[in-house]
């Protein structure tokens, strides 16, 4: 996804009343991301499930939060989402860098790429491929669901590989 | 001390201050003596209630907000005092149950025996004591104040010979009541 939609992206969320960005850096993600440390509102966590943590505490204490990871850090917050976030009704919108998208992405991701999407059905977790003509659309309906107290997904696209 | 004496002992001296409580015994043992809207029970998510407690301590900086964690918990989530430690929520009192060992799954080790959790905590900015006596954890909780976030309290405790029930409120009620018992 391109730098102007990625860093429009953030803006979106941010004069939609998300409050704070809390993840692990995806370089899928670098300009959504940039986006907001340019304004000194992210939080770069150790890892994954920390950052669900510290945004289940914003949520407690009312604060609407957007998570972002790459999807190898969703595989290690599995637990977490069905232990805390979904048994607590923790509305969460969750960013995730598809890595292994392309047949053609570093070996590492591969395997991981191919079965995210049948994880999150598995989840039970609704999420939206986010895409150059959807993006707008895709976080209006993310917001109508952590109004709604849902957690939910959208997913960015790594669609070149280097 | 036990857990549970323990426990008690701190609940008495704060307040209406929040807890964020860790899985396994240790909520049991606040649920079973100290039932509050203010406790949020985690019943999984092993490791991450100084995770969920440094963001209530960010949003709600004008009350303290305490963890009740254990050795094996926090040993699931060292990078949570990097974290912390870098943010350094004056507000946040983090204290760790540690009886060496991971009682509720049937007393295996941890590392707590030969590794000092306070000395890494002190390593990224925590404030920290060691404590083994409930005399000493009285009036350390009760000097708080003059402390400087954030604080680690370390508290040695001996094994339990009673186990507390389960949490028996539902996790989205957990949620409400302890959302709603902050006024921020």
């Amino acid at each position: 996804m391109d730098e102007r939609i990625q860093r429009s992206l953030y803006d979106y969320f941010k004069k939609n009343g998300i409050k704070n960005f809390v993840g692990v850096p995806d370089s899928t993600m670098k300009f959504f991301i940039d986006q907001g440390l340019s304004e000194k509102n992210v939080i770069i966590t150790t890892r994954e499930e920390e950052a669900i943590g510290i945004g289940t505490g914003f949520i407690l204490s009312k604060s609407p939060t957007l998570i972002f990871m790459q999807n190898a850090g969703f595989g290690n917050s599995i637990s977490t989402i069905t232990s805390l976030v979904q048994l607590y009704n923790i509305p969460l919108i969750f960013l995730i860098g598809w890595r292994g998208y392309l047949k053609n992405d570093a070996p590492e991701h591969l395997g991981f790429g191919k079965i995210q999407n049948d994880l999150l059905e598995l989840l039970s977790l609704q999420y939206k491929v986010i895409t150059k003509l959807n993006w707008k659309k895709s976080c209006e309906w993310a917001i109508k669901n952590i109004k709604k107290g849902n957690p939910c997904v959208l997913i960015i696209r790594r669609e070149h590989h280097e | 001390m036990n857990r549970k004496e323990a426990i008690q002992a701190i609940v008495k001296e704060i307040g209406t201050s929040p807890i964020v409580s860790a899985n396994g015994y240790i909520s049991r043992d606040l649920y079973e003596t100290h039932d509050r809207k203010e406790n949020f029970y985690m019943i999984g998510s092993m490791g991450l209630a100084s995770s969920i407690a440094l963001g209530v301590a960010i949003k709600n900086p004008k009350i303290k907000v305490y963890v009740f964690d254990g050795d094996g918990n926090i040993l699931m989530n060292l990078g949570s005092l990097a974290t912390i430690g870098n943010l350094k929520p004056k507000n946040l009192i983090h204290i760790v149950f540690d009886n060496n060992i991971h009682e509720t799954t049937g007393g295996q080790p941890t590392n707590t025996k030969k590794i000092h959790i306070e000395k890494i905590a002190k390593s990224v900015n925590f404030t920290i004591a060691k404590i083994s006596t409930k005399q000493r954890l009285v009036k350390t909780i009760k000097k708080i104040d003059k402390m400087s976030g954030p604080i680690m309290l370390v508290v040695q405790i001996q094994k339990s010979k009673k186990i507390s029930n389960r949490v028996q409120i539902k996790p989205n009620i957990i949620h409400y009541r302890f959302k709603e018992s902050i006024n921020n």
